[in-house]
């Protein structure tokens, strides 16, 4: 039962699959990212009291959403690591650190540009604002004590718990705006009739560039991942083998 | 399809109402972003092959002189 | 599984708990810190000192705006339905403040009254076109009025 298991944790099966898999997410992220962009810019209509501003909703809602599957993603990675020592979910949580940190700091880069003009402000120190500023130094925490440990077993080690303990904070970032009183808006419903706050003419498009975020932060995630399996495996035959078949690269 | 345009004119567009360099902003900070995320990776792995077939030439050519044409001159003429 | 691999997991998943309980009870105790500001009630009932620079929010009471002729001095009601408090402010207020929207103001209580040093609007959850907007106001108004009126407002468009 524990084949597939352990069989998803080879690199070289991984790289090979992802590998047959790229072109067609590329293709899809591509596709969804261009109508939602052309949709977001073009189509919505301007709101009713924040005018065209609401199209930063269409880039600053998936980017943060999205954000906040990197900390769940690097803790099951690391419980991975720690009870069962496979090597990929190592490899999968190293590469996960830094485009996390991207993605909040987007996320926070603008949500301040949205801010500036709709609340009056760049910045206020509300939980939600917060504790999204919390997970960027986070995650700049997890990068730094895996570059300050030598030893690449106890690096994996350190950063597979500080992610565990650091996904506690998901939760509080995803609930601030209801536990306590914030500046940042709760999250908004989604309702199926035309004539409603929030309804299909708003939500469609924001829906589609969710899902292009999400394939662009999974192939952002199996690129690198990609590069980390060669580093790693690089005395390996296999990895011998692919490189001495590359024609694209002259030495 | 066109009629439901939120814009009339493409100055109209470009102008965003009074928020041009609100939305512009964070449309082209997201248009980096994604560049570079899917980028860095990249370069990343042409460059790891690119170390590896060099370090591939130079153990073949002081391990064993003979064999040394596995690296063939057409592969080297990259730089 | 393996005894030892089981031991770890259950190791990780005492941490875990552990760490949410610790987080968990030190964010329901810091709960009045975290609170970005104090509600009129709140205010109303004391737990607010005369000079302590504090923030309070609520929406800003239908019909309350008060805009000086020849200054940018406003001043307005902010209310959570149970109790207003009046606001006085001399600035630029954001675009999104609104009668019947969400407010933050920034500054200190003085007399009964909140003498603001910044406003901040606060964004509800709802999106809509101004289509849309305009067809919910009238629908709504549909509702409320007697039918005499509404007969006069057709005639109109």
């Amino acid at each position: 039962m524990w084949q597939w298991f352990f069989r998803l944790g080879s690199p070289k099966w991984f790289y090979e699959l992802s590998g047959r898999w790229l072109p067609w997410l590329v293709v899809a992220m591509t596709v969804l990212l261009t109508i939602g962009i052309v949709w977001a810019l073009l189509f919505v209509p301007a709101d009713y009291q924040q005018g065209d501003t609401i199209r930063i909703m269409y880039v600053h809602v998936p980017v943060a959403s999205i954000s906040l599957a990197c900390f769940p993603l690097m803790a099951v990675a690391g419980v991975i690591t720690l009870v069962w020592k496979m090597k990929l979910a190592d490899m999968v949580a190293k590469c996960a650190a830094p485009i996390g940190a991207w993605f909040t700091a987007v996320a926070l880069a603008t949500g301040a540009i949205w801010g500036q003009p709709i609340w009056g402000t760049w910045w206020a120190w509300d939980a939600r604002l917060t504790s999204m500023l919390i997970q960027f130094f986070l995650l700049i925490g997890v990068i730094a004590l895996r570059s300050a440990i030598e030893s690449p077993d106890a690096a994996a080690r350190a950063c597979a718990l500080l992610s565990v303990v650091g996904a506690i904070n998901v939760p509080i970032i995803k609930y601030s705006v209801e536990w306590w009183n914030t500046l940042h808006q709760p999250a908004s419903s989604f309702s199926m009739a035309e004539d409603s706050p929030f309804g299909p003419e708003i939500w469609v498009p924001l829906v589609i560039m969710i899902f292009a975020v999400y394939l662009f932060f999974v192939i952002s995630l199996i690129l690198s991942t990609r590069t980390e399996i060669l580093v790693r495996e690089r005395r390996s035959q296999w990895v011998v083998d692919l490189v001495a078949a590359d024609k694209t690269q002259g030495a | 399809m066109f009629e439901n345009l939120a814009f009339s004119s493409v100055t109209e567009f470009l102008q965003m109402g009074k928020y041009t360099f609100h939305v512009w902003s964070v449309y082209g900070l997201f248009a980096v972003f994604v560049t570079v995320n899917l980028y860095l990776p990249r370069a990343a792995h042409r460059q790891f092959i690119r170390e590896q077939k060099r370090r591939a030439l130079r153990d073949a050519q002081t391990a064993q002189p003979i064999e040394a044409d596995e690296g063939r001159p057409d592969a080297n003429g990259g730089e | 599984m393996k005894p030892h691999r089981r031991k770890k997991l259950t190791i990780i998943a005492f941490i875990a708990t552990g760490l949410s309980v610790a987080i968990g009870l030190s964010l329901y105790a810091l709960s009045n810190s975290i609170d970005l500001f104090f509600t009129p009630t709140q205010v109303a009932a004391g737990e607010v000192m005369n000079g302590q620079r504090i923030r309070v929010g609520g929406m800003v009471k239908e019909g309350s705006v008060v805009r000086s002729q020849d200054s940018l001095h406003v001043e307005f009601m902010a209310t959570d339905y149970s109790h207003d408090l009046l606001i006085r402010y001399d600035g630029i207020l954001p675009d999104l403040f609104r009668e019947g929207q969400g407010v933050v103001a920034e500054g200190m209580m003085a007399n009964g009254s909140f003498e603001a040093s910044r406003v901040l609007a606060k964004h509800d959850e709802n999106y809509m076109s101004v289509e849309v907007k305009a067809a919910l106001d009238a629908a709504e108004r549909d509702r409320a009025l007697p039918a005499a009126e509404t007969e006069g407002a057709a005639d109109g468009s």
